[in-house]
């Protein structure tokens, strides 16, 4: 049976509603191809029955699940770059200034995935800082261990690099080996990668100057979200830079944040005293 | 916004056209190089074009290079999108004047990540 | 650098012998990288199967030719049946209602020089990577790598195939130290 219209809203609205993404009438083929795997593991037949058992007895995780699904290989180098863009132009000047010249900043990525966001963070800090290397380190940590691997080798295929890296970039920090492309040995000696469950205590790390935690909240309920952002903070020093996905804010959620705007992007910073 | 898709694959063509027509452009073809000039040269200047490498006639870096030698063609945002992937290759489109490159095989996404690089993205894009 | 197949100019040999194919590229990197071609172009969850099948007797090629450190080329083949499929596919959502038979052929000869650029780009040095033909491939001869694949169970090859002894083996020497690795 092919997905109903039913079906396809509700999964529309779900998806609209945790992401922020629009999925167009016309991608039920789309939801259909995503969502099979997941249906065949919890033992339905299709896709339909799958998305109405789960419309009609609400589960967290199955929802997690679908639009991890139907958003995850949104993993792109500059997708989104205003976050990038903000660290160059206004946070690194600020933490630099305020550091002493042996201090060495601390830079997290909370949630690495493949590697794009750290490997991303390195480059921008390789273009614009002298001896960036010993300026910096970053941390990369992911939930899963395949990631972490995946991470710590900086391999990427050609269908990775052609999503959103600048080909000046690409040809200035990446090798080919083989049939992929290998992040240059400085950048990825900036980069340590490690696994971490944000929705549990956090492993001994830090102080972060600043720290990536983009598109993790929106995949938890609200008492865990505080938990994370309580945890972050511990971790951050006091003049410390969060950055939330474009669809998230700590607003409503931990009030013990500033949101400022950087550019044409927001931050969040500890507020003092909370 | 204005584009130019230059590939001697009409199949391709169509493929590249497409996705940019889904993005809000009006796009116009050509079937090499040549051809490609011969458009700008008729009054249509397109904010992008889309250009392959190996054509027969004249060869995408020629054309780069042609575009980038006139001055009233300053504006042009040039995008290779072809299947030349070594990293030398890529080096040698960007120093003929290429803005951007797309390795053939590419998905829809990459084109619009790269557009949106570029800053020639229509500011709402839906999935 | 770690890249197995990197080029560094020094594996090449003095002699004048060639290298095989079959020391250059290996039948798993041609698969991925045919596999990456069907996965973008044809759709996301389009499967190429290292299985033999045997091709029906109206098989089609298409190729291109490669011509530099190493000269060859890089032939794509499945039945008629199976390149109509193909080409519908690529197209997806811009097909005609009716394609004709130049649609299938352009489409064919477009996945040759995909898969074939890709495979040029890993081979050692410089290479010229020649326009798509298609028809009935040239006979490989025994410098070949023949990848044999099932797509939606249905059987196609992708053969790499030197063409050493041919006029056109040993030009483009020039190019040897250009890519700036």
């Amino acid at each position: 049976m092919t997905l109903t219209t039913t079906s396809f809203d509700w999964v529309r609205a779900l998806v609209h509603k945790e992401s922020a993404i629009v999925l167009q009438p016309g991608k039920e083929y789309l939801v259909e191809a995503r969502l099979l795997p997941i249906a065949r593991e919890k033992g339905m037949p299709d896709v339909t029955q799958f998305v109405e058992s789960v419309r009609t007895r609400p589960d967290a995780d199955c929802n997690r699940r679908i639009v991890e699904a139907l958003t995850t290989n949104e993993t792109s180098w500059f997708r989104d770059g205003d976050p990038f863009t903000a660290l160059t132009s206004t946070v690194m000047p600020s933490l630099l200034a305020a550091r002493g010249p042996n201090e060495r900043l601390q830079i997290w990525s909370a949630a690495c995935s493949s590697g794009q966001e750290p490997y991303t963070i390195a480059m921008l800090l390789e273009d614009a800082l002298p001896n960036a290397a010993t300026r910096v380190s970053i941390t990369a940590t992911d939930l899963s261990r395949e990631m972490v691997t995946r991470t710590r080798a900086g391999r990427f295929s050609q269908l990775e690099v052609n999503r959103g890296l600048p080909a000046p970039m690409l040809v200035r920090h990446f090798v080919r080996a083989g049939n992929e492309w290998e992040v240059a040995p400085a950048l990825r000696r900036m980069v340590t990668a490690s696994e971490c469950n944000l929705a549990a205590p956090l492993p001994r790390m830090g102080p972060f100057d600043v720290v990536y935690l983009r598109n993790v909240l929106i995949y938890f309920d609200l008492p865990t979200k505080q938990a994370i952002l309580r945890r972050v903070r511990d971790l951050m020093r006091p003049d410390g830079w969060l950055f939330l996905g474009a669809a998230e804010t700590t607003l409503g959620v931990d009030d013990s944040w500033e949101r400022v705007v950087v550019g044409r992007s927001s931050a969040y910073r500890p507020l003092k005293g909370k | 916004m204005r584009a130019l898709v230059i590939d001697d694959s009409k199949v391709m063509r169509r493929i590249v056209a497409g996705i940019l027509e889904g993005l809000g452009y009006e796009v116009q073809q050509a079937g090499h190089g040549r051809e490609g000039l011969d458009v700008l040269e008729g009054g249509y200047v397109p904010d992008l074009v889309c250009v392959d490498w190996n054509m027969p006639v004249m060869d995408g870096l020629q054309f780069v290079s042609a575009v980038r030698s006139n001055p009233a063609w300053r504006q042009v945002t040039i995008m290779m999108v072809t299947s030349e992937s070594e990293h030398g290759q890529i080096v040698r489109a960007l120093a003929a004047g290429a803005h951007e490159y797309v390795i053939k095989p590419f998905t829809a996404d990459a084109i619009r990540d790269k557009l949106a690089l570029l800053g020639l993205l229509p500011e709402e894009v839906v999935l | 650098m770690t890249g197995s197949v990197t080029d560094t100019g020094d594996r090449r040999r003095t002699s004048d012998a060639p290298l095989l194919i079959t020391e250059l590229i290996d039948e798993e990197t041609v698969q991925s990288i045919a596999q990456e071609a069907w996965s973008a172009l044809i759709g996301d969850d389009e499967f190429l199967v290292p299985l033999p099948g045997g091709l029906p007797d109206d098989a089609v090629s298409s190729w291109v030719e490669i011509v530099g450190a190493w000269s060859g080329s890089v032939v794509l083949t499945c039945g008629r049946s199976t390149a109509e499929q193909l080409a519908r596919c690529l197209l997806a959502e811009h097909a005609p209602p009716v394609l004709d038979a130049e649609d299938v052929q352009d489409a064919l000869g477009e996945l040759a020089n995909v898969v074939g650029g890709n495979v040029k780009a890993v081979l050692p040095g410089h290479s010229v990577l020649g326009l798509p033909e298609v028809g009935s491939a040239p006979e490989p001869g025994p410098d070949a790598l023949r990848v044999d694949l099932l797509w939606r169970g249905q059987s196609l090859t992708i053969t790499a195939q030197g063409s050493a002894g041919a006029p056109t083996a040993r030009t483009n020497n020039q190019y040897e130290n250009e890519v700036p690795l």
